[in-house]
């Protein structure tokens, strides 16, 4: 048994090590290098050049408001709803299980476009409508600033922030804030002596994982930042290896090269506070339920902000997507719009040989690469959770490293690996990327899952008289399935509109949906992008359906 | 300070049914004294400590703690549990996670904003009360389960409060630690002018540590003693059962003496300790009064009982038995040393003040 495993270990150690460590590698090697072509022969030009360039500060300035101001917005957005949700008599909480699966079904490029669709200065539907209303000269909202690109990669930060911050909150013990009652304390000061600081370390959690989130965020920068000339790191990034005359991929590794080494420190120090955090939340089982925080007069507010909240999430995108792929050109919603309603952009995008191969490849990606994702990710967590010797341990922190690599970045190493082998621009080398970078989100569920499987059921089935493979059939498997469901529908839609990874690894006959999408936008054709955009959320949801429904399926009765 | 409480009443909803948590519990809480809270879960002891304190407002009623009304519905008054100054141990202790032990026991003094020198003066005061000096800088989340629980105590007096209150404050300790734990809060408090109320559903806990036993049912006082007339001379038949093991016997009163009532049961007739009842009543007889020898005992008289071994199970200290007497199976503690075996024709006798009447 121990043998074999060891075997499987070491085996899988050398897979993934290879998925984690050759992108980074590559990367260190490339920023030392002459170019593409010129691999090996080191020289410290590109880092000289890299931070020397005038405009590094400028970008570094840009992401120090950008990416801590999304954060921040995402961490107390989810404060706020977590709170709501867990502790007040807030009517219609089911919607705050709604939120957490929202950016399951709307693709971060998407939402990013349609807040341009929206609030751009020159023909965004609002713009349009402030500018007819107060008869207006100019628009006075622009979406192409920081306050504009901090709001929408904000809003799109939220769940994560949600689904930190709310488990804490709900496992929260009472009794602490309940005992500062007693001793004296009143709300106020217990919300703030108490409540806050005990689950301080879980707020942190969510806040720096946002950080990272938003380091490494490509959709709001490219959708929104680059049409506005707002330049941070990613963009300025995917600026040097894709405009100009030549593409500089050393400089670019030069750069992304700090940009991995902060993303590394920081998941440190998240995985700091979620420890923290699970030694400071400990409840207890028995006790009182949490006494629900009567909201009174502020009932109503409260529900208005939350009204406005999920649908600026789930419903203007979709709607505005919608909107635009019926009408000709951007106009105000009208008499006049929507007697000009056609099908014309459908049609197009339907007869478009890009929009339909990049629909062909992202479909393949998507199943395929989800497919093969999850199998690697099923041994994986299985060797984390089951097997616990030293090299079980090595895998499992080489296989939670790729979760926080910045997709760019990681792009960009692999470009340095894959330009030397047959694999460049195929659809094959974004497969090996897309598994390489969200391995962890196919580990996670599953580990999860394992853990669950305590090994006396296993045991007992064997003690039954159940071969190991009848043991496999009857008992691992179903209780795997759910793991291996959610595992499955989160790589796939990953997968299915990658975006970061694509942008640099992705080249004309390997082009994908995201990227398409973005092409699209920068070319300002916002009808074929929203019929596309569309049909895209279309398909990932019925994916989601499909898979869950099979899942449901194979499950035991319960 | 004595706590007076009138007409409370609290009921839930849940799932369309109505719990009636309180149900108009009328009770005089005398200063200075333990006053334990006891019955099964769902009785709604906690609910009535929770409105004493606050955290659980009543629909109805009213609750005077020394000299201030702190709820009346009929008054409108609601003191808020901040202003109420009592302490309290909450059943997981609260300890706050992200405090070490000075802070967690200054913070009731904190909020009264006494001076800071005062406040290091009286918490290393109530540390060493307590017995845990030098724990000051410890952080909270490395204490044990028996600490935490001083911690919590010290928390609830440093304040010096005029009522503590004790939320099943030992149920989450090991069996061994809660004997010691039980036995040095029984120490601490008779040694304060405090009034504690006591809320458990473990009859050895609170039989140890009262001065004053009330035991609950659905919403409801049922009877209120000391822990020996709780045990010896309990009133009701819910409450005889729920205090002590007890071998409940049907019976039927059929003569009063002046020193006795006389009953008729599947026993036979047996004198019982004096009871103002007639017509059907319940003999309580517990385990550990019946004594039985071997024979039929036929030339003995007075309050005997013949019977027949019919289980034996060795619990270490004991023969736990089942005497078999006509219908009825009474449970007997038995002596070890004694050599019993089932089938063994055996009697005992009982004094009539070990043979209890309760309702029927």
């Amino acid at each position: 048994m121990a043998q074999k495993h060891r075997k499987l270990t070491y085996s899988l150690i050398v897979l993934v090590g290879f998925l984690t460590v050759c992108p980074v590698l590559m990367l260190i090697f490339g920023s030392l290098s002459e170019g593409l072509t010129a691999f090996g022969a080191f020289t410290p030009d590109k880092y000289i050049a890299a931070y020397t360039d005038p405009d590094l500060f400028t970008v570094l300035s840009q992401t120090a408001v950008f990416v801590p101001g999304s954060a921040l917005l995402a961490t107390i957005l989810a404060l706020f709803l977590a709170y709501i949700s867990t502790r007040t008599d807030m009517p219609f909480r089911f919607l705050f299980k709604i939120i957490p699966i929202i950016p399951m079904m709307i693709p971060h490029i998407l939402f990013s476009i349609s807040w341009v669709m929206l609030l751009n200065p020159s023909n965004g539907i609002l713009n349009l409508l402030l500018r007819q209303v107060f008869s207006l000269e100019e628009s006075f909202l622009s979406i192409y600033s920081l306050p504009g690109m901090i709001m929408v990669e904000g809003l799109l930060d939220l769940p994560i922030a949600y689904l930190i911050i709310a488990p804490a909150m709900s496992s929260f013990d009472v009794a602490l804030e309940e005992s500062s009652r007693v001793c004296g304390a009143g709300s106020f000061r217990t919300l703030f002596k108490i409540t806050l600081p005990v689950l301080r370390p879980a707020i942190l959690a969510a806040f720096i994982l946002c950080i990272i989130r938003c380091l490494a965020s490509f959709a709001v920068p490219s959708a929104i930042g680059m049409p506005g000339r707002i330049y941070v790191l990613a963009t300025h990034l995917y600026r040097m290896v894709s405009t100009g005359f030549a593409a500089d991929y050393g400089k670019a590794a030069a750069v992304g090269v700090s940009v991995l080494v902060s993303s590394i420190v920081l998941i440190y120090v998240y995985r700091h506070f979620t420890s923290a955090s699970e030694r400071f939340v400990t409840i207890s089982g028995r006790g009182y339920k949490p006494t629900v925080i009567k909201l009174k007069k502020a009932k109503i507010p409260v529900f208005i902000i939350l009204l406005i909240l999920s649908f600026l999430l789930i419903v203007l995108p979709v709607l505005v997507l919608i909107y635009i792929s019926l009408v000709p050109y951007s106009m105000v919603p009208s008499a006049k719009a929507f007697a000009a309603m056609s099908l014309k952009n459908w049609t197009t995008v339907l007869k478009d040989p890009v929009s339909l191969l990049s629909l062909k490849n992202s479909l393949f990606l998507g199943v395929f690469g989800a497919t093969l994702g999850i199998v690697l990710s099923t041994f994986v967590a299985y060797i984390i959770v089951k097997v616990r010797t030293k090299a079980a341990g090595i895998l499992e922190t080489l296989s939670f490293l790729s979760f926080s690599f910045p997709g760019i970045v990681i792009g960009v190493g692999f470009m340095w690996f894959f330009v030397r082998t047959p694999l460049y621009a195929t659809i094959w080398a974004l497969l090996i990327g897309y598994i390489a970078t969200y391995l962890p989100y196919g580990i996670r569920p599953l580990t999860s899952a394992f853990v669950q499987i305590h090994s006396h059921l296993e045991e007992s089935s064997l003690v039954a008289g159940a071969s190991y493979l009848k043991t496999f059939r009857r008992v691992i498997v179903p209780l795997l399935t759910p793991g291996l469901v959610s595992g499955w529908v989160l790589m796939a839609t990953m997968f299915f509109r990658e975006l970061t990874l694509s942008v640099i690894l992705s080249r004309p006959g390997s082009e994908v949906l995201a990227v398409q999408i973005l092409r699209f936008s920068e070319d300002g054709q916002w009808g074929k992008l929203s019929a596309l955009g569309i049909i895209m959320i279309l398909v990932s949801t019925l994916l989601v359906m499909l898979v869950n429904f099979i899942g449901s399926k194979i499950r035991p009765v319960q | 300070m004595e706590i007076r409480i009138k007409g409370l009443r609290k009921h839930f909803v849940s799932e369309g049914k109505t719990i009636k948590a309180l149900d108009d519990v009328d009770i005089t809480i005398p200063a200075n004294t333990i006053f334990t809270l006891l019955g099964p879960s769902g009785c709604g002891k906690t609910t009535l400590l929770r409105c004493i304190v606050g955290l659980e407002t009543p629909d109805a009623g009213e609750i005077r703690i020394g000299d201030e009304i702190v709820w009346s519905s009929s008054k409108n008054i609601y003191v808020p549990t901040e202003k109420r100054k009592l302490g309290m141990v909450f059943q997981t202790y609260a300890i706050w996670p992200h405090m070490n032990v000075f802070d967690n026991v200054a913070y009731p003094l904190q909020n009264q904003k006494v001076p800071k020198d005062e406040i290091r003066e009286r918490v290393a005061k109530t540390l060493a009360f307590v017995q845990l000096e030098g724990y000051e800088g410890r952080p909270a989340t490395n204490l044990s389960g028996g600490q935490q629980q001083r911690v919590a105590l010290a928390r609830a007096l440093v304040a010096e409060p005029g009522v503590i209150l004790f939320d099943e404050p030992l149920s989450n300790l090991d069996a061994k630690l809660r004997e010691e734990t039980r036995k040095e809060l029984k120490t601490f408090l008779s040694e304060l002018e405090i009034t504690a109320v006591y809320v458990t559903h473990d009859r050895v806990e609170a039989l140890a540590l009262s001065d004053t036993i009330a035991v609950m049912r659905a919403g409801r006082i049922i009877e209120t003693g000391e822990p020996k007339k709780i045990y010896f001379g309990a009133e009701s038949r819910f409450v005889a059962d729920f205090i002590g093991r007890a071998n409940l016997v049907p019976a039927v009163v059929k003569e009063q003496t002046p020193a006795e009532t006389i009953v008729e049961c599947a026993l036979g007739r047996l004198a019982c300790k004096k009871a103002e009842v007639s017509g059907e009543v319940t003999l309580c007889v517990r385990p550990e009064f019946i004594h039985p020898q071997k024979g039929a005992g036929e030339e003995r008289r007075g309050n005997i009982v013949r019977g027949k071994i019919e289980t034996l199970i060795f619990i270490g200290d004991a023969y736990e038995g089942e005497i078999r007497c006509g219908d009825i199976l009474l449970l007997a503690r038995l002596d070890p040393e004694m050599d019993f075996a089932p089938g063994d024709a055996v009697f005992f006798e009982i004094s009539s003040g070990q043979c209890l009447l309760v309702s029927k």
